[in-house]
């Protein structure tokens, strides 16, 4: 915010104490800007700038001049804080924003119901074991108790990452249970730390949303955990228990790995660091829960093991009272209580881990056959997830003659368009794919996109191995060169230009392109628009940047539209919006959880009383 | 002369360190049979003389060079849904089990062992699978096939743990501190399996498990994507094994991953003096 619209802000508030109290303004076109259940009274803060570095900070404006930056604190949105300030400013009759009184109201006010949050920690007993859906169902139990509530992961491998609205990348997990937490904006503060493996033995690790350096295992947990890691992972905790009342925060693997536990800044290293109690999750799916519950505890060195308040046998997929003399026995073994046996929830979440989808060869049994070229450093696969809701069928394809069949090929995104381009063309895919042209349709996403081009020049070897310039699939006239270190890394909104439905996105790449193509969707920026992608429509060809462009219906429902059988339009049922989906699903997974935890057990630890 | 192989949960690689190691014995020309007490399994495979067992022992029996036999799996309990569950003795159906009518297993066990006796009379080594995780607390106590097993004829076990999917170190110690007492010291060693990368890694933890178990590391077997014959495609409706080349393509999958245990420095000598 520009220093110079000081005086704007004051005629704001200005105009706010005139309205009076409004409580949450769901006719906003923004509403729900920060979460759900927010105060809209003071959409500009009457105590702005506060100066209190526990709520915000200076960072550099133009000219040098320090601004006051307060993007991320709350508390003039809490439901009881929105009314309490505006019932005592006409109390006291105050009309000016200026009113020196305005300092004692917000001393008054800080005293009152300022309180730093407490963090809880949900630890596995293994990779797998319900981690990720447990913190996504406490944030929704919390949420919905009333609480402002942050997830939060230290150290994160995905290669599926999301773009926060300030343009951060955060893993997509967290930005799920950031949704289940009621809040609007998930934050790079929830993921401090983002490991993206580049397909070799090295990760490219991402420090509060932006890329900090390439690492492999040795250099990571000698050079990077004990100094820029774990001063990344305590400086975001503490931002986040000064901002909201519970950090829940997710660990990672198990946390009994006791070849690394001393640099393990996932689990315990993090735990110690928040101050957190812990609930170890279980999967008891795969037998030998009890073991692995007790191990877990009695391999965690004693000076930590208090920390875990609470069990939950997770993913009880017969009936759970079966399971409770078992944890009976557990819990007089451990003393420690068993606060749940939770069965299996059938719910559709993204997943978090490529694991799964790295032996996946199909999903879905639906009509319409969607090829994915599977392409071997995929990425931001989570952009398909909207399409297990159709009625299709996705099938992962890594050799010409499975694209067979095919009424749809996706080329998606990956880590490397060069490397996956090249592998492409070694096992004839790249004219296999060619061969259906003006067949059937045909979409690219991110790399994929550049994969259609005339051209990928990589003159200093930035994405390749090497220095080099090579030809694509030349489906578009579109030339991609990756000139500079640069990533481009920026949310979209916008609409498809043939329909003017709306359309979200974001877009993560290296390597910029030149595109001489209709295209295909307009992208409103702050003050201006511009156009993106590529259409050609004779052909059914489609290219594009945005990632989770299937997220809103329309284009999902456009592309579509192209599938034909037996020359004729396949009929589909209305595409709904993805992000309604989730919402349901998140909904759906909390009752599971809220009916088999122990609430009262679950408050209890997360308050630090247990 | 037996040995068994138990594991920290199902799916830890137990069938298949079982078969490795007959393929191992077999190599060296030691008579070696198969055996695994308890199988919950719908996979079945017919023997020639029309008795039904779990395909695993099947595949473990051509690893030793055998022709499968009803004593291989003296029971196998076969899910046919609706709680129901159908008891198969010594390769016979015997009648199903429900919620309400339990198992007997007096019966069970009796008839287990006596097959186990049954093949130690004839073979040189036993090589026995556990069943699931032996220690569900819930389940513990009428464990046929681990403790059970471990506990009336004595056999000396092996632990597989897995490590695919994280917290292996806390599967193997909480397993083996959670055995009966009488039974715990039988436990000599365990192994680790589906390991990825490079073993030096895990020296700290494998040493630390060693030391406050009492248990040897007898090896890290490195992950091999094994391609086992489609067990649907081999399956008629009853779920009974009925293909030709199973056994050709089991045969050239065991023999991979046992010479890659050997290329990984699994301890096999150390594994035989157990016996």
């Amino acid at each position: 915010m520009p220093v110079a619209s000081m005086d704007n802000i004051t005629k704001k508030v200005k105009e706010e104490i005139d309205r009076g109290w409004i409580g949450p303004d769901i006719e906003c076109p923004y509403h729900p800007c920060h979460f759900i259940g927010q105060d809209c009274t003071f959409c500009f803060c009457p105590f702005y700038p506060c100066n209190d570095l526990g709520l915000g900070d200076n960072i550099a404006g133009r000219l040098g001049k320090p601004i006051w930056q307060c993007t991320y604190c709350l508390l003039i949105h809490r439901p009881e804080v929105g009314r309490h300030v505006m019932s005592e400013i006409k109390r006291l009759g105050i009309q000016d924003p200026k009113d020196p009184r305005m300092r004692d109201l917000f001393n008054d006010v800080k005293e009152r119901f300022y309180r730093k949050g407490r963090a809880l920690m949900v630890l596995g007993a293994t990779s797998d074991a319900g981690k990720s859906v447990t913190v996504a169902a406490i944030c929704r139990i919390l949420h919905k108790r009333g609480y402002l509530v942050a997830p939060f992961k230290s150290q994160n491998m995905s290669l599926n990452s999301k773009v926060t609205p300030i343009g951060s990348e955060i893993a997509m997990i967290q930005t799920i249970q950031a949704k289940a937490a009621g809040l609007k904006n998930p934050d790079h503060h929830m993921n401090p730390i983002l490991l993206k493996p580049k397909g070799d033995t090295r990760s490219q690790v991402m420090v509060e949303g932006k890329p900090f350096g390439d690492y492999d295992v040795p250099e990571y947990y000698d050079n990077f955990v004990p100094g820029p890691g774990i001063e990344a992972v305590k400086r975001n905790i503490e931002f986040l228990k000064q901002r909201y009342d519970f950090v829940v925060m997710e660990g990672a693997g198990s946390p009994a790995e006791i070849n690394i536990y001393d640099r393990d800044i996932a689990n315990m290293g993090a735990a110690v660091v928040a101050d957190a109690d812990c609930i170890l999750v279980v999967n008891v799916e795969w037998g030998g829960s009890f073991a692995y519950a007790v191990g877990t505890v009695k391999l965690i060195p004693e000076r930590d093991r208090g920390r875990i308040k609470g069990i939950i046998l997770n993913n009880v997929l017969g009936n759970p009272s079966n399971m409770e003399p078992g944890a009976e026995e557990l819990e007089r073994i451990l003393g420690i209580p068993v606060i749940g046996i939770v069965p299996h929830a059938d719910v559709d979440l993204p997943s978090e881990d490529s694991e799964a989808f790295r032996g996946m060869s199909s999903r879905g049994s639906g009509g319409v056959r969607i090829s994915v070229v599977k392409v071997p450093r995929i990425a931001n696969f989570t952009d398909l997830d909207p399409l297990y809701m159709e009625d299709a069928t996705v099938s992962f394809v890594t050799r010409p003659e499975e694209l067979e069949g095919s009424d749809a090929i996706i080329i998606p995104g990956t880590k490397n368009t060069i490397d996956d381009l090249l592998w492409m063309r070694e096992n004839g895919l790249d004219k296999a794919i060619c061969s259906f042209k003006g067949k059937i349709p045909i979409l690219g996403i991110c790399g994929g996109y550049q994969i259609m081009g005339r051209l990928l020049k990589d003159p200093q070897g930035i994405e390749g191995k090497a220095p080099q310039t090579i030809e694509g699939l030349g489906m578009f006239d579109m030339v991609t060169e990756w000139d500079e270190y640069k990533k481009k890394v920026i949310q979209d909104q916008g609409c498809l230009l043939e329909t003017g439905e709306p359309v979200t996105g974001y877009e993560i790449h290296m390597g910029l392109s030149e595109v001489n193509e209709a295209p295909l969707f307009r992208i409103d920026r702050f003050k201006d628009s511009e156009t993106e992608g590529a259409f050609r429509k004779d052909d059914m060809l489609f290219g594009t940047y945005l990632h989770g462009v299937f997220d809103k219906p329309a284009f999902r429902k456009f592309f579509l539209s192209f599938v034909k059988k037996g020359g004729k339009p396949v009929k589909m049922a209305e595409p709904k919006d993805y992000d309604d989906h989730i919402e349901e699903n998140i909904e759906k997974l909390a009752l599971v959880f809220e009916k088999a935890l122990d609430i009262d057990m679950l408050m209890s630890i997360a308050e630090g009383r247990s | 002369m037996s040995i068994l192989f138990i594991g920290t949960a199902s799916g830890a690689g137990k069938t298949t360190v079982t078969a490795m190691y007959c393929r191992h014995l077999r190599r060296k020309g030691v008579r070696v049979a198969p055996y695994k007490a308890v199988n919950l399994s719908l996979n079945s495979y017919v023997t020639q003389e029309g008795k039904e067992i779990g395909m695993g022992q099947a595949f473990q029996a051509w690893a030793s060079g055998l022709k499968p036999s009803g004593d291989m799996n003296p029971v196998l309990l076969k899910p046919s849904g609706n709680g129901r569950i159908q008891t198969v003795l010594c390769g016979t159906p015997a009648g199903d089990v429900t919620e309400k009518k339990s198992m007997d297993a007096p019966l069970a066990s009796a008839v287990a062992y006596e097959a186990y006796d049954r093949l130690r009379s004839k073979y040189d080594v036993v090589v026995c699978e556990g069943s699931g995780s032996p220690v569900e607390l819930n389940l513990m106590d009428r464990d046929i096939a681990n403790i059970g097993l471990m506990r009336n004829r004595r056999v000396p076990a092996i632990l597989v743990g897995d490590i695919e999917r994280g917290g292996v170190f806390a599967a193997l110690y909480g397993t083996w501190l959670l055995l009966p007492d009488d039974v715990r010291p039988l436990v000599k060693g365990f192994l680790i399996n589906r390991f990825r990368g490079d073993a030096s890694l895990l020296d700290g933890g494998v040493r630390t498990i060693e030391d406050i178990t009492g248990m040897k590391h007898l090896g890290t077997i490195p992950y091999r994507s094994l391609k086992f014959p489609e067990e649907d495609s081999l399956s008629d409706s009853d779920g009974r094994l009925s293909g030709d080349n199973a056994e050709e393509a089991f045969m050239s999958n065991i023999d991979a991953l046992l010479d890659a245990a050997l290329e990984a420095g699994v301890d096999f000598q150390a594994i035989e003096r157990l016996h």
